[in-house]
């Protein structure tokens, strides 16, 4: 019995190790609400170090045109997620318009997308830090192209 | 009586020490890392019931500058191709509107605009009536120090835009742009603030 308990709590240890690690990059949210009956609903929620995994894991055709559109715009994306990473909070824009309204934020070490329009609501939300390891992942792509 | 003389010097000394540490703990606090300053667009259609707010931190503007190399832009710098110089020495004439006292320097009247270029209080300010588009204004204040370092480079056929950004965030809040349409206003401003409330 005890024996079991001791597998068990092992396991268990496992578990929320590995939940830590595959957490500590941060959490990807998305959701998106289709505003019509029986309507879209997706609510997704994924580790964040998951997105740079899947980007070295695509199939090569699927990503060539976007890791060739990326390669030499690399200078200036670096740039621009060292300065966000370094800045604090805060709404980098804001556009509004009769029934729509889009909303780009820097909050709390991720950048939050929100986009509200008469058809649906999409909210976005990645870690920095993924979304750069992600974006260096694709960019490496390009080099075994 | 030299007992008495060396305790007279560490009796100074302390006094000294004393009022060291008092202008430090005065001048400390002016002598923090500058705020981060911020670049804002905005722009109100009221008749469309529309707005458009971007806020950019200068120091990630900065960065990002002399990254981009593209057509024209190269390590922060754009160049400027020489037929649009018309053969101005633009270095002289920043010279001499530099040295000259405050002034209006230009004023141009016609059917179509009004066109007036003066400088004031360490700012070029631009100021141009649009007849053609119902009444439409622009405003532009732009500080001397970035007009400077807009134009300190090397080549006379380039302007250094990252040289102007660093300037920007060392000049104090500014309104730097202001149209206004018969329905739309856009404002361009330089300050602390991370929102535009």
């Amino acid at each position: 019995m005890i024996v079991v308990a001791k597998i068990a709590l092992g396991m268990a240890g496992v578990a929320v190790a590995g939940a830590g690690v595959l957490c500590s990059e941060g959490v990807v949210h998305v959701k998106v609400v289709e505003k019509q009956p029986r309507g879209l609903h997706i609510h997704l929620i994924a580790p964040a170090m998951l997105a740079p995994i899947a980007v070295q894991l695509a199939p090569q055709r699927a990503l060539s045109q976007a890791a060739r559109q990326i390669q030499p715009n690399m200078p200036a994306i670096r740039a621009a997620l060292e300065g966000l990473r370094d800045s604090g909070d805060l709404v980098l824009v804001d556009v509004k318009e009769p029934g729509q309204h889009v909303e780009v934020e820097k909050s709390g070490g991720s950048i939050v997308v929100d986009v509200d329009d008469a058809s649906e609501t999409v909210h976005v939300s990645a870690p920095i830090r993924a979304i750069s390891s992600t974006v260096e992942q694709l960019a490496g792509r390009s080099k075994s192209l | 009586m030299m007992r008495q003389t060396m305790r007279r010097r560490t009796q100074i000394a302390t006094a000294l020490s004393i009022l060291a540490a008092g202008m430090m703990a005065l001048v400390g606090p002016g002598m923090a890392a500058p705020a981060e300053k911020y670049l804002h667009v905005n722009v109100q259609d009221p008749t469309n019931d529309g707005s458009v707010n971007v806020n950019v931190p200068l120091s990630m503007a900065e960065k990002i500058l002399p990254a981009i190399n593209n057509h024209d832009l190269h390590e922060g710098r754009v160049s400027i191709h020489s037929a649009e110089m018309n053969g101005v020495d633009v270095r002289a004439l920043l010279d001499a509107v530099r040295t000259a006292p405050d002034n209006e320097f230009v004023t141009v009247k016609d059917k179509d605009s009004d066109v007036r270029v003066a400088k004031a209080n360490g700012n070029i300010i631009v100021h141009v009536i649009d007849k053609k588009n119902k009444q439409q204004t622009v405003d532009v204040t732009v500080p001397l120090k970035v007009v400077d370092a807009l134009f300190s480079t090397a080549k006379n056929d380039e302007l250094d835009v990252a040289a102007a950004l660093r300037a920007l965030s060392d000049a104090g809040d500014v309104l730097l742009v202001t149209v206004q349409g018969s329905t739309e206003k856009v404002r361009v401003w330089v300050d602390s603030r991370n929102t535009q409330d």
